[in-house]
């Protein structure tokens, strides 16, 4: 099965999660844990991505919501929702996702650039995509995910306006 | 070279020994030469000397030299000071803080001492002195020829060693000498020193003395009378440890006429030195300061602040975890009853609560620092401004140990100067007016700093001309600030705070009509940014006292809690005016807003949940309002329930989410919940901007 040994030359691990029915990965290192779905605080006037904050080990930490970073549809939390906390830039941030399965090696040959249009995300926050004993995982480009927010809130703050002209 | 860490701390204790001179000179002035003060000043110069001389820093240990020589003549009364002199001293205390902006760069010119050393060797020759200290002067180390010819003891060495005998200590004439291709040898100099102290042995005298030894001007070696319990061998053998130390020799002296001058000889037996010729009174002073300095400097150890404030999350962090435990070891208690086990537990925690807080006022401790620091600046300052305007001032500190947190100091020291600077120029009367008026010719300005639960107030209290508020008024309608109605509802306490709102006390438009300067908006902001209240009261004719509430801290601050919905916010206490029940049906609306009436005056609501766009909770029944804001700017916040006060950790929410307009920060509950601060300022300024744009579209309507 999966080596545990040692990373090997040419792989990558990856924390695997579902949401809205595809398989995303991020790289391993880039998580700082995984954590079961807690009661978040809503931030008011934060961008509509923005979940709230949580507390993680006495610091507060900001909790984005995937579903909605990526325009998806809403969905209630389950009893397989976690948040992975990750660590970015020297933030460290939670993201809401439906659940985790697992940890994956997967070997880089095995990872494409993403197609123009894949799942429900844009080209442009994902780093490839990779086939991975018949399924499909696309990996997840962090840093432009949460880079791109001052983006992200200038687009929420057009929507808004948008909604009171009409 | 020196590295920056040693340089830092060189400058730290630089700016020690200015404020030590400048409160010096001013106590002379004030007091004339009381011999404590001349000590003090003498101690600090001769310290500055001895560390820039060390550092290489030539000119700022000429400097202090020359002001440390001056400062011996005025300890044994051959000078006396005068206004001159101190004016003289400020000068060269100016000269001495330009070099040392030269050492942080601050200043790109180079300061030339030349004219104030001059001005300083002048109250010397009034003296009628001859020697000028020699090659001191100008520039580098070198041995003054005055000192190098007084080789013997004086009758204080001889008491001091008569004393040491008679209690049981061995007396010794020690001879160091030091490699001659040395290339430190001040640094050696300073470890020989430093190793005596260790060893518990008093060094009472040396030749050359020691602030010439710190500057390395000596030659292939030196000679100190020592008095110690260790005997010769263990002396020599703790200094032959030093590197760079060639020979040692350590010969008892054991009656009090065979202490002399004079090399000693490596052969010579115990006594068989020569008779003392002539005197050396002043090394004795100086030797016994150093060690004084030597031991301060073990007691206390410098931290870096942000080592005290991670230090202070951890505690936060610590509290909350107590907290937790306490909650989690009366669930068990419930679900188990009383127990032995159970009874452990709550023990536990119990007894981590108490070393919790305990841990954590340590540490709040440690942060604090006495408000002096601040006021220790004012005296100068005001003593110059008040000169320049041709004003008498008295200036009455009280209170200068109260202690605040240090990054509450640096904040506030600002709006005082500016706060000072105001009462001396447009608060105090020129003294004819003063007569006038049927006051004292001096004006008398009061700095005054206590503890009001876990605030500090300070106050800066003038008895000058006063602000009347009538002349507010009349500004504020001259600049349309309000509606002339609004105006003539205020009482007059509110309208002296109308100087306080942004532009109303700008240079640009106010000369003097209030009594009272310029930027009072300003300094109201910068206290308010550290959760503080200013106010002020006068009586016009009579003075004016402004004061600052402030936290004691800014990482822990008093909250209100409340509740909306689900959520719980926190109000920094100290923005909050007071909580009223709210009779749903006593809500009024005028024109869009809704108000109420409270005490006769009408207020207006705004609804937290509307603001934070967090639906309505719809228990309509009972309402609460928190009361924030001052003056005419007073506004209701409507909540759905008052959880409470507490004390909050202030925690920040990250760089991701940057500043939130209306949060300030968020605190970590003892449930583990996190509740938002809400930024009141922001609040306010947003109500008000809300409320200018209803009330423009309904003019426009």
């Amino acid at each position: 099965m999966i080596d545990t040994r040692s990373a090997r030359k040419g792989e990558e691990q990856l924390v695997v999660f579902q949401l809205a029915g595809q398989t995303y990965g991020v790289d391993i290192a880039q998580v700082f844990e995984i954590i079961r779905m807690e009661v978040i605080t809503r931030v008011p006037k934060a961008p509509s991505f923005v979940e709230g904050v949580i507390k993680l080990r006495g610091s507060i930490i900001p909790v984005i919501d995937l579903r909605k970073r990526f325009g998806m549809p809403p969905a209630e939390s389950t009893a397989n929702s976690r948040i992975v906390i990750v660590e970015m830039g020297g933030m460290t941030i939670g993201m809401v996702v439906d659940a985790v399965s697992e940890v994956l090696r997967i070997s880089r040959a095995d990872i494409e650039p993403p197609p123009p249009m894949v799942a429900a995300v844009d080209a442009a926050y994902l780093r490839g995509i990779a086939l991975w004993r018949e399924r499909l995982i696309i990996l997840l480009d962090l840093e432009k995910i949460l880079a791109e927010k001052d983006q992200a809130r200038l687009r929420q703050s057009k929507m808004e306006l948008a909604e009171k002209s009409a | 070279m020196f590295s920056s860490e040693e340089i830092q701390v060189f400058l730290d204790e630089l700016e020690e020994k200015i404020e030590i001179l400048n409160d010096g000179f001013l106590t002379l002035e004030r007091d004339g030469d009381n011999p404590e003060t001349v000590q003090e000043i003498f101690r600090a110069a001769h310290t500055v000397k001895g560390s820039s001389g060390i550092l290489g820093y030539n000119h700022m240990s000429s400097l202090t030299h020359e002001m440390e020589n001056l400062f011996s003549l005025l300890r044994d009364g051959r000078v006396h000071s005068t206004p001159h002199m101190v004016d003289v001293l400020l000068e060269s205390l100016d000269t001495l803080k330009m070099l040392r902006d030269e050492v942080t760069g601050e200043t790109g010119r180079t300061v030339d001492i030349g004219p104030v050393v001059e001005r300083l060797r002048g109250f010397r020759q009034q003296a009628g002195t001859g020697d000028d200290g020699g090659g001191m002067v100008g520039n580098g180390p070198a041995a003054g020829p005055e000192e190098t010819a007084k080789t013997a003891f004086s009758d204080a060495v001889l008491d001091v060693i008569r004393e040491a005998v008679d209690q049981g200590y061995g007396a010794y004439r020690v001879q160091v000498d030091i490699d001659p291709g040395c290339r430190m040898k001040s640094v050696r100099a300073f470890l020989v020193f430093q190793a005596l102290e260790k060893a518990g042995v008093q060094v009472i005298w040396s030749e050359p003395p020691v602030d010439e030894l710190e500057q390395g001007g000596f030659g292939a070696g030196f000679e100190l009378l020592a008095v110690s319990e260790e005997d010769a061998d263990r002396l020599r053998g703790i200094l032959s440890l030093i590197a760079e130390v060639n020979a040692v020799t350590v010969v008892p002296v054991t009656a009090l006429d065979e202490v002399g001058a004079g090399p000693v000889k490596a052969a010579s037996a115990p006594g068989a030195t020569p008779a003392p010729a002539g005197s050396v009174l002043d090394f004795p002073v100086k030797q016994a300061d150093l060690l004084n300095d030597h031991k301060k400097a073990v007691r206390t150890v410098r931290i870096d602040v942000r080592k005290l404030d991670s230090l202070m999350n951890l505690v936060g962090e610590l509290v909350i975890e107590r907290t937790r435990l306490e909650r989690f070891a009366d669930l068990m208690e419930l679900k188990y009853r009383s127990e032995e086990m159970i009874d452990t537990l709550n023990e536990i925690s119990n007894h981590l609560g108490q070393i919790t807080s305990d841990l954590q006022e340590e540490i709040m401790k440690a942060r604090m620092l006495p408000i002096a620091q601040v006021f220790n600046r004012f005296p100068r300052m005001i003593r110059d401004l008040a000169h320049k305007l041709g004003k008498e001032v008295d200036l009455v500190i009280e209170g200068r140990d109260t202690e605040l947190d240090r990054n509450v100091i640096e904040i506030v020291s600002d709006p005082l100067l500016h706060l000072i600077r105001n009462a001396v120029d447009h608060g105090l009367e020129m003294p004819e007016e003063r007569l006038a008026a049927g006051k004292p010719r001096t004006g008398t300005l009061t700095l005054r700093a206590f503890h009001q639960e876990s605030h500090i107030v300070i106050i800066v209290e003038d008895d000058g001309r006063g602000v009347d508020p009538d002349q507010l008024r009349a500004k504020a309608r001259q600049m349309q600030l309000f509606d002339d109605r609004t105006l003539g509802r205020l009482s007059d306490q509110e309208a002296m705070n109308l100087i306080f709102y942004a532009g109303f006390s700008t240079a640009a438009n106010v000369t003097d009509i209030s009594g009272r300067g310029v930027g009072m908006d300003v300094v109201k902001n910068q206290i308010e940014q550290i959760s503080g209240v200013v106010e002020m009261r006068s009586t016009p004719g009579q003075g004016t006292a402004i004061s600052i509430k402030l936290p004691l801290t800014l990482a822990i601050i008093r909250a209100l809690m409340v509740g909306l919905g689900s959520h719980v916010y926190a109000f920094p206490l100290s923005n909050v005016v007071e909580t009223i029940h709210l009779d749903p049906a006593a809500i009024r609306m005028i024109r869009d807003s809704e108000v109420v009436v409270v005490r006769g005056e009408v207020l207006s609501l705004v609804r937290l949940g509307r603001l934070f766009r967090q639906r309505e909770t719809g228990t309509a029944e009972k309402l609460y309002m928190v009361v924030i804001g001052t003056g005419p700017d007073r506004v209701g916040v409507v909540v759905d329930r008052l959880v409470g006060e507490q004390e909050i950790v202030i925690k920040s929410l990250g760089d991701f989410l940057g500043r939130i307009s209306g949060i300030s920060g968020a605190t970590i509950l003892g449930d583990g919940k996190v509740a938002l601060i809400v930024d009141v300022r922001a609040l306010l300024a947003e109500i008000s901007g809300l409320q200018a744009h209803q009330g423009r579209v309904y003019a426009a309507g």
